[in-house]
């Protein structure tokens, strides 16, 4: 501190001066910029269209943008601080290689490049194509999505891709293959204003994606159901709240397609028409009584009734939901259920009235469409032939090299470290060792590697540190594309300023990598910029579901976002919803109505472990807190993990408010955890975030995974709770956020 | 009163909310039907009338406790992330499955009678005449931070870095611009609004409006916030941090400022009763020991300003802040007082009667001093015992100076000291008793603090007093006795007054449950 300072002669006028700007109005001078860079969101998949405020080279600010179709204007606190983002303290900013002593040296890309191919195919040679393991993200742009699966499945050659999405959506897209016979969310945004009733299941949307509630709030004739164990912001603005048991919505659902059927409060014609399946689904629900599913779900049959009559007697019901559906071993055919619901009421693909899954990450559409893990670009199967030949066609290569079934999903391929038959690993932009469930396994798994290379914007993360070899990208802000928001509007991304040190694009690195590996000039014939990878995904998506034909960087920029299908030659954008038509992506054109069964949740609480734990989110943080945990508005709003726990059991454990805890599984132990004794979580449950790296919840979260999506169960496994062993430093930690960055 | 709007608005030739903008839109074309309420919905539409003042207007319904409008202030202002002039607490209450977490938003209140603004001792506070917007000038701040512990919401906070206050000032220039302040515009529940209000209406009928459980009354300053409260809130609603409750910062130049003034004042009150009975001998040395009391006591307190070099503003106030009173009667003390001591040091006459001035002035400075800690925003100083405390510690400190200079009888002088001593134990006991028999959540709260986290300190403090102060003086009747007792007693006091610093819980809204870092404070 300055003397004149000291003396209070100075007070930092000039920092703290305030200036008017035409387009900001009246504001801290320091965050007016030169320019303003138009962009869409980083974060979740709500896709909100915002502007990047540029001085001197810096990200100075952000603001929504007000013509935008999503969010017209609004951001919410993590939007509104991402600028934060792209100067935080942990950026990745050269390629770094383990060295003989075991530490991380800064390397030239040239040497990384080198170092990563002769290691893949080390590995490849020795133990087999499928040897290598790749593990993407939902944070890239379309195009880099697109360049990594043709790179992955046809320049290294290996099957054993998958990516994040399938710890966060892949029991919608499975989900949605079953039913409709396709991958792709048939509702939009603007349903939340047309529908007369919106169900909500597993869904906190006031915390998790805040910006939809003002679809909710614009739409005053509605009536909001919510489905939710715990009692969330979300469950607190419901008109109907069905506080029921973890895992019993299949039930729940069940019950209420029962009750429909029973009263006659189905669309008949609409089920003959444009279904199969329908009398197995009848005869599979007929044992779901109201009296049998209040056991089931531990709700009144009252609240059953209810919720069966005010969605049967809806003229447009909308069903929304997130991970509490999804992250589940019953995730796919909870999904169907809802589905099936949608069916037999005839509410799908019209205004209003849709399932709808609300997506999680800014762009996990994207690789959904293009990203050649879970299915073949444009939602082609790999299992079906004639899609496999009209792909190699379009790319004019033999159909024998594209493969005839998936490789292994992300927990197999985790597992497949553990049995040595993967043995190099590719992670990219994401940071498995906080958000894989059972981390026990998961270090074994990376231990037990030949090779690892993290890609990353950040380092160090906790996966970068444990990294062979870490390339640092750029993020969000630095680079241009397009992500695919959840309701399938394709936005523009822009590149705002440079990114850090030697960071480089995504992009840039698979080009560089396929030049490494001789491929580039068979599968990225001359590109050199995400326009490139755009304009022969075009192509690849022509005729199909999501159909990109007709779209240019321009129009949609001129739009703020576009929703597919857009084929060549359409001309109106509008909202566009599917299966309006009845004709689903099966071969008969008619959706599948499959019987589910509910079955209790795999590890149920016993005398050791007599809570179960869910986890969540929290609305400050971002997944493992490697984009949030460096801004300090965010850290401050919500500086550490907590678990909530019910006063009734706080009571009989004699633990008070803010004591610390350990949660233990039989899996792990986390330690020294604030606690929120409240009601809003039930006797014999606790509820935890996941984002804390300090306090990972899944030290103790199990290894049981959905059998077709392959999706984690995260939201119920046995944990006991007790008193923190260690107190931890509490004013030596928390301190001020400014004072811990700096640190 | 009349309010000079049209004459303010022609004479800065500004557009008072009569051409408003429509927020800043790029021209393109929204496409979906939905479009959500635009900057010029969030506030008025219309000039003020005179009679009225701007509001804010929070609807608890709506909030969703996104905290949008907190990082929507902190860019708007350029503030550190520990600062923040618009807050999200939570209030809590119910039985599951029928619980209700609902969310307390506020910036400032821009309060009616705003209690910042009174304490201010050096003017840097205005209600602005046009719009009732409580403003704040960061020139004119010295950084006493008095106005902090005015305030029942905890509104005005002070910023380290820069050394002076800083708090919401509703926008003030973005509403002259026509545009909603950050916060309203930035949420995404347009749950906050600006609102004209009539200001003769609103102190009749603020009552009913103005509080929500969680937030402190609106009777101290008459706040201005209008909040829209759900229908179905528990009656067991509370502050989700309740059970949170921390030291506060036990700013330790205060601590040496008040201990050392009162040693001085109590030791020349001393010094000059030996006098009045006729002693002589050494007044002249324990008087220029007293001065440099004085003097260090004085050089303490600019060590607690933000902005030490114009500590002499602090005087502006006189008429209206107890802050300002101190700094004078204090300033006033010491000059007299020092004549006093050059008077007896060179022995000349008249000291009889400027001794006599210089108690007068002692005493009235300490009185002010107790005062400025009674604020109804803090509720544990804001009572008898504080007022007493600072008496009983002049009273025990200045006797014991005196004896341990060796000036006086020592018998009478050890009789005054231990009846001083018993009655500040019996003040701090009956302190203690009044926390803890309280129904406010703040003195309880104080009273837990008491009997927890300070309780080493707290009774420590007590133990050093018995020993320095009654013990010593009946047992070990020496001058190093004295000396030791002297020395025993002031780090009793030092401790004593620590606790008192830490031990007030304040009054503020609702926080989160987890704790946010340390306030900037």
């Amino acid at each position: 501190m300055s003397l004149k300072r000291q003396l209070g002669l100075d007070i930092l006028e000039e920092k703290y001066a305030y200036a008017s700007d035409p387009v900001m109005g009246h504001t801290s001078e320091q965050k007016i910029p030169d320019t303003w860079v138009s962009t869409t969101c980083g974060y979740c998949s709500v896709g909100c269209g915002m502007f990047i405020g540029v001085k001197d080279g810096r990200a100075v600010s952000v603001r929504g943008n007000p013509d935008h179709a999503v969010n017209s204007g609004l951001l919410c606190p993590k939007g509104l601080s991402e600028h934060y983002t792209l100067e935080a303290s942990n950026r990745a900013l050269y390629p770094l290689l383990r060295n003989k002593r075991g530490k991380l040296a800064r390397i030239e890309w040239d040497e990384a490049l080198s170092v990563m191919v002769e290691k893949f195919r080390g590995a490849q040679e020795k133990y087999g194509k499928d040897a290598l393991g790749v593990l993407s993200t939902g944070q890239l742009v379309t195009e880099e999505f697109y360049a990594l699966g043709k790179l992955v499945q046809l320049g290294l050659g290996t099957k054993n891709y998958d990516g994040n999405t399938t710890l966060c959506m892949a029991s919608a897209v499975s989900g949605y293959k079953r039913s409709f016979g396709s991958d792709g969310p048939p509702g939009a945004y603007e349903d939340l204003s047309q529908a007369d009733v919106i169900f909500l299941i597993g869904a906190n949307i006031a915390d998790n994606h805040p910006i939809l509630c003002q679809y909710l709030d614009a739409n005053p004739r509605r009536t909001l159901i919510v489905a939710d164990p715990r009692v969330t912001k979300t469950a607190m603005m419901a008109d109907l709240y069905l506080p029921l048991k973890p895992r019993s919505d299949i039930a729940l659902l069940n019950g209420m397609i029962h009750l429909l059927i029973e009263n006659g409060l189905i669309d008949r014609k609409y089920v003959a028409a444009h279904t199969t399946g329908f009398d197995q689904l009848e005869e599979s629900v007929r044992k779901y009584t109201p009296d049998h599913v209040s056991q089931l779900t531990g709700l009144t049959p009252e609240q059953i009734y209810k919720a069966a009559l005010i969605y049967g007697k809806a003229k447009a019901p909308f069903i929304g939901w997130t991970m509490g559906v999804n992250h589940s071993t019953k995730g796919t055919e909870t999904v169907n259920v809802i589905n099936n619901l949608a069916l037999i009421t005839g509410n799908v693909g019209r205004p209003g009235a849709s399932p709808f899954s609300i997506t999680g990450q800014c762009n996990a559409m994207g690789t959904r469409e293009a990203g050649f893990a879970s299915s073949l670009p444009g939602y082609r199967k790999f299992e079906s032939a004639s899609d496999r030949e009209e792909l190699a066609a379009l790319w004019g290569i033999a159909a024998e090299r594209l493969p005839a079934s998936r490789g292994w999903a992300y927990p197999d391929i985790i597992e497949g470290a553990v049995a040595k038959k993967i043995r190099a690993l590719w992670v990219i932009a994401t940071n498995p060792i906080v958000s894989f469930p059972n981390l026990g396994v998961l270090q074994h798994s990376l231990d037990s590697l030949d090779f690892l290379v993290v890609q990353d914007g950040f380092h160090p993360t906790p996966t970068t540190e444990v990294a062979d070899l870490v390339l640092p990208a750029a993020i969000w802000g630095e680079k241009e594309g397009t992500y695919t928001n959840s309701e399938r509007r394709v936005s523009k991304v822009n590149r705002a300023v440079k990114p850090p040190g030697e960071a480089r694009t995504d992009l840039d690195i698979f080009l560089g990598l396929a030049k490494k590996l001789g491929c580039y000039g068979e599968l990225f014939p001359g590109w050199t910029q995400p326009k490139d990878a755009f304009e022969e995904w075009k192509r690849i998506s022509a005729g199909r579901l999501c159909d990109y034909s007709g779209l240019t960087y321009e129009l949609i920029e001129r739009h703020g976002g576009i929703q597919w299908p857009y084929p060549t030659g359409a001309t109106e954008v509008k909202t566009t919803r599917l299966y309006s038509d009845g004709r689903f992506s099966t071969e008969d054109g008619k959706a599948r109505l499959l019987p589910v069964e509910w079955e209790p949740f795999p590890e149920q609480p016993n005398a050791d472990f007599p809570f179960v734990l869910n986890t969540g989110r929290t609305i400050e943080h971002w997944h493992t807190r490697t984009k949030t945990g460096n801004v300090p508005i965010l850290e401050r709003l919500s500086p550490n993990a907590w678990l909530e726990m019910n006063p009734r059991d706080a009571q009989s454990l004699g633990l008070k408010p803010h004591d610390h805890i350990d949660v233990i599984s039989a899996r792990g132990r986390v330690k020294s955890v604030e606690l929120r004794v409240t009601e809003i979580i039930a006797p014999g449950q606790v509820f935890m975030p996941f984002h804390y790296a300090e306090a990972n919840a899944n030290q103790v979260t199990q290894s049981a995974f959905d059998p077709i999506s392959r999706e984690p169960n995260y939201k119920q496994c046995a944990v006991r709770i007790e008193r923190a062993q260690i107190a931890p430093q509490y004013w030596g930690v928390r301190g001020s956020p400014r004072a811990r960055v700096q640190a | 009163m009349l309010l000079p709007l049209l004459e303010r608005a022609k004479e800065k030739n500004a557009h008072f909310l009569v051409t408003p903008k429509t927020g800043a839109s790029s021209g393109g074309v929204p496409q979906c039907g939905i479009s959500f309420a635009p900057d010029a919905a969030r506030i008025p539409q219309r000039a003020l009338l005179p009679g009225e003042q701007y509001r804010f207007h929070f609807d608890m319904t709506k909030c969703i406790g996104c905290k949008c409008c907190v990082v929507a202030c902190n860019e708007q202002n350029g503030n550190p992330a520990d600062i923040n002039w618009r807050r999200v607490g939570e209030i809590e209450g119910g039985w599951y499955p029928n619980t209700y977490r609902s969310y307390l938003s506020m910036g400032c209140n821009h309060c009616m009678e705003p209690t910042c603004l009174e304490g201010c001792p050096v003017d840097a506070y205005s209600k602005d005449p046009v719009t009732g917007i409580v403003l704040h000038s960061a020139e004119a701040c010295i950084g006493c931070q008095y106005c902090t512990w005015n305030c029942s919401y905890g509104v005005p906070q002070y910023n380290p870095e820069r050394g002076v206050v800083g708090k919401c000032d509703m926008c003030h220039d973005r509403l002259d611009e026509g545009r909603a302040p950050a916060c309203v515009s930035a949420c995404p529940e347009t749950a906050i609004r600006i609102e004209i209000v009539n200001i003769a209406e609103w102190k009749r009928e603020y009552a009913a409006h103005a509080n929500a459980p969680g937030l402190p009354s609106a009777d101290d300053s008459i706040s201005s916030t209008r909040i829209t409260l759900p229908n179905n809130l528990p009656p067991d609603t509370r502050k989700a941090d309740f059970f949170r409750v921390r030291p506060e910062d036990p700013h330790w130049p205060l601590v040496a400022m008040t201990v050392l003034t009162q040693l001085s004042v109590g030791a020349f009150v001393t010094i000059w009763l030996l006098q009045l009975f006729g002693k002589t001998t050494r007044l002249g040395v324990a008087a220029m020991v007293s001065i440099i009391v004085a003097g260090l006591a004085l050089s303490a307190s600019t060590l607690h300003l933000g902005r030490p070099i114009y500590a002499y503003r602090a005087l502006k106030m006189w008429k209206r802040s107890w802050l300002s009173r101190e700094v004078l009667l204090f300033g006033c003390f010491s000059g007299v007082a020092l004549l006093y001591a050059a008077l007896l040091w060179f022995k000349l006459p008249g000291s009889l009667a400027i001794g006599a001035l210089t108690s007068l002035l002692g005493a009235a400075g300490v009185t002010a001093s107790a005062c400025i800690y009674l604020v109804p925003a803090r509720p544990a100083w804001n009572s008898k015992h504080t007022v007493a405390g600072f008496f009983l510690t002049a009273m025990l400190l200045g006797p014991l100076l005196a004896a341990s200079l060796g000036i006086g009888d020592r018998r009478w002088l050890s009789i005054a000291i231990v009846a001083a001593t018993a009655g500040h134990l019996l003040n701090e006991a009956g302190k203690f008793f009044w926390l803890t028999a309280s129904d406010s959540f703040e003195l309880q709260a104080s009273a837990r603090l008491l009997s927890t986290t300070l309780a080493s300190s707290f009774l420590g403090s007590g133990a050093l007093l018995c020993l320095g102060g009654i013990i010593l003086p009946l047992f070990v009747p020496t001058w190093a006795g004295a000396s030791a007792s002297l020395l025993t007693v002031l780090a009793g006091e030092v401790l004593g007054r620590y606790v008192f610093f830490v031990s007030v819980v304040p009054k503020n809204m609702a926080a989160s449950y987890l704790s946010a870092g340390k306030a900037a404070a």
